[in-house]
């Protein structure tokens, strides 16, 4: 148990608590019995809004389940990244509730090995593949990625059977922005010493937050805020209030990868910040309102998100100075998944930063979903916290 | 205060006794099946003291033993400066694991790098290729010693490198080379794994491995440093878990 006492109400209070995937399922599933179409996608560079705004509802594709992989690994090398095998295992063995659901499937250029797995399931359902600029710097980036951005929604239009207008868009990005708000201040509950919200839960909240739509979120949102404060009050809090205070930066955890965060826990740490896709990422930038063009406001904050596939990245090195201030951790641990080699290669630039900018202990860990080597992280983290003296 | 330090490690558990006047008990046994009730036959008769247990069993043990548990890499910092002072950088080769730490001028942990998921370079990788070649341990680290021209072995895999050895014999390689060009091997790893780690003067080599001096003289060949080895390498885990025990 995470908390201070036994008895501690679920930040979200529902039939769902402790199963994010499932209470993401049923929202989707509740929305598509109303009639609205879904769209499957697997990256935090999706854009959210162009597909709410196209009157469809977001499905997160399975991506983080070990089983799936031996069938993957049948057609894909066994040297990939896990993510990337998960999915294209649930796909092949059709056992992603979520892909079922989906009535066309929305993926971007981030990676190698996601590039190429995307041309092996293309034929399964409409598929849409968007070309990410990957100097998002750059005066051409921005225009490239809005001009994907139009041909999308275009994409959208057709196969929902729908119109897009700049008005529904400009709504949808105010709509996202009001929902980060209320994510941004949700987090300010793990930045205390010590945080009362726990990281399972932060979890579960991010990814009904990146589903669900503004209005949906808003009362599960302002609810959890509430139970939040209540615990502040009640003096309720995660972890000993002397256990090292983990920021946990890299690839995207979930499912079988979140043993990460519970080796950690287990070994008396606290995880007060998850920087990761399947974390906070999504909610930590605004898209600007009240342009005349909310396709380029739009482009121009996706194109923000600290990815390592972009580069050189600079944004990441920034975010992390804003996540270090803020969520003050005595250590950084940045989670590499086999095979992420932007990631992997990255991960000595955020070493370097982390240790002679703020002087925070820093360890990387590789791994992927299998349970084998839970006892080699154990050892590494532990050997982290006995650095602390 | 008497403390107890029981280093569970993959192939051996070590157990060290410390009290005021020092070292009082030594104890090195080749684990088992069970490595639980191995530490509980060396822990017998010991009534009184701490106990701080190390190494890849330490959560088993904690399960059944009222003990605390440290990493690996706290405990070896902790006895490599007991054992020498100026410490700065230890290179830990066991038996299926290896890791290099570096520490700053107070003995505080600044960097570590582990490997601890393939054999490859560790002490298992020449046991592995003593019996590869037909040689004894110790008959093997002979041998290394008194080649004249190591004979290269290029695989760096365990499983792979053995069957590159099989074909050298079957080549009429000379075992005393193939058995230097293993310990070179060794040493190119361990070398590697420190150059991750900060390494400054003085070099600690501890573990079973830093029993052997042909990998002793390897290591400082291509480290291009000379390495300090305590008396008895493989208690450095132990001893360190046994003096925290023992601060009160």
């Amino acid at each position: 148990m995470p908390f201070n006492r036994t008895d501690v109400v679920h930040v979200i209070n529902d039939e769902f608590a402790g199963e994010a995937t499932k209470r993401v399922l049923q929202y989707i599933q509740t929305k598509r019995m109303a009639g609205r179409p879904v769209a499957g996608i697997y990256c935090g560079y999706a854009p959210m809004e162009i597909i709410r705004a196209a009157g469809a509802v977001p499905a997160i594709l399975c991506a983080f389940a070990n089983k799936t992989i031996p069938p993957a690994e049948a057609v894909l090398p066994a040297n990939l990244c896990p993510l990337i095998k998960s999915s294209y295992g649930f796909i092949i063995t059709d056992t992603c509730p979520f892909f079922g659901l989906s009535d066309a499937v929305i993926a971007e250029t981030t990676c190698d090995g996601k590039k190429k797995m995307f041309e092996l399931i293309s034929h399964y359902k409409p598929m849409h593949v968007m070309d990410l600029p990957q100097l998002p710097d750059e005066e051409e980036a921005r225009r490239n990625w809005a001009a994907m951005i139009r041909k999308v929604g275009s994409f959208l239009e057709k196969t929902f059977d729908c119109r897009l207008s700049d008005d529904r868009i400009e709504e949808e990005l105010r709509a996202t922005n009001r929902k980060n708000r209320l994510m941004r201040r949700i987090y300010d509950y793990s930045a205390g010493t010590p945080p009362v919200l726990s990281w399972e839960e932060s979890y579960e909240l991010g990814l009904f937050a990146q589903v669900a739509s503004t209005e949906d979120a808003v009362p599960v949102l302002e609810a959890a805020i509430n139970t939040l404060e209540k615990r502040v009050s009640q003096g309720i809090h995660c972890g000993r209030k002397e256990a090292p205070r983990v920021l946990v930066t890299g690839c995207p955890l979930g499912g079988d990868s979140l043993k990460v965060y519970r080796i950690i826990e287990e070994a008396g740490g606290v995880v007060t910040a998850m920087d990761a896709c399947t974390g906070m990422k999504a909610f930590m930038t605004d898209f600007e309102e009240g342009t005349d063009d909310p396709i380029a406001a739009i482009a121009r904050r996706y194109l923000t998100l600290p990815c390592s596939c972009m580069t050189p990245n600079l944004k990441r090195l920034e975010a992390t100075d804003g996540l270090i201030d803020r969520f003050r951790p005595d250590v950084v641990i940045d989670a590499v998944l086999h095979a992420c080699h932007s990631y992997n290669v990255e991960s000595f630039k955020i070493m370097n930063h982390v240790k002679e900018r703020h002087g925070i202990p820093f360890l990387k860990i590789e791994t992927d979903y299998s349970d084998g080597d839970t006892e080699q992280i154990r050892t590494r983290v532990e050997a982290l916290f006995d650095s602390l003296g | 205060m008497r403390g107890i330090g029981l280093d569970i490690g993959s192939r051996t558990i070590k157990l060290v006794v410390c009290d005021n006047a020092g070292i009082s008990v030594k104890r090195k046994e080749v684990n088992t099946y069970d490595p639980l009730a191995l530490c509980r036959e060396m822990l017998r008769g010991m009534d009184g003291g701490r106990i701080i247990a190390t190494g890849y069993g330490r959560h088993l043990l904690k399960a059944y033993v009222p003990c605390e548990t440290v990493s690996e890499i706290k405990a070896f910092a902790r006895g490599a400066t007991a054992l020498h002072g100026p410490c700065r950088t230890i290179l830990d080769i066991g038996g299926q694991d290896t890791k290099a730490i570096s520490l700053d001028g107070t003995g505080k942990i600044v960097k570590f790098q582990m490997n601890d998921k393939c054999a490859a370079g560790t002490g298992r990788f020449l046991e592995i290729m003593a019996t590869a070649l037909g040689l004894s341990l110790e008959d093997f680290m002979n041998a290394a010693g008194s080649a004249e021209r190591p004979e290269a072995v290029n695989s760096m895999c365990t499983v792979f490198a053995e069957s590159e050895v099989i074909s050298m014999i079957a080549r009429g390689s000379s075992r005393p080379g193939i058995a230097l060009g293993i310990h070179q091997s060794v040493a190119k790893r361990a070398v590697s794994l420190l150059g991750k780690v900060t390494v400054r003067d003085d070099v600690v080599f501890a573990g079973g491995v830093a029993l052997n001096p042909c990998m002793r003289s390897q290591i400082e060949e291509h480290l291009g440093r000379s390495l300090v080895v305590p008396e008895d390498p493989q208690i450095v885990g132990a001893l360190g878990c046994a003096l925290m025990a023992s601060d009160s």
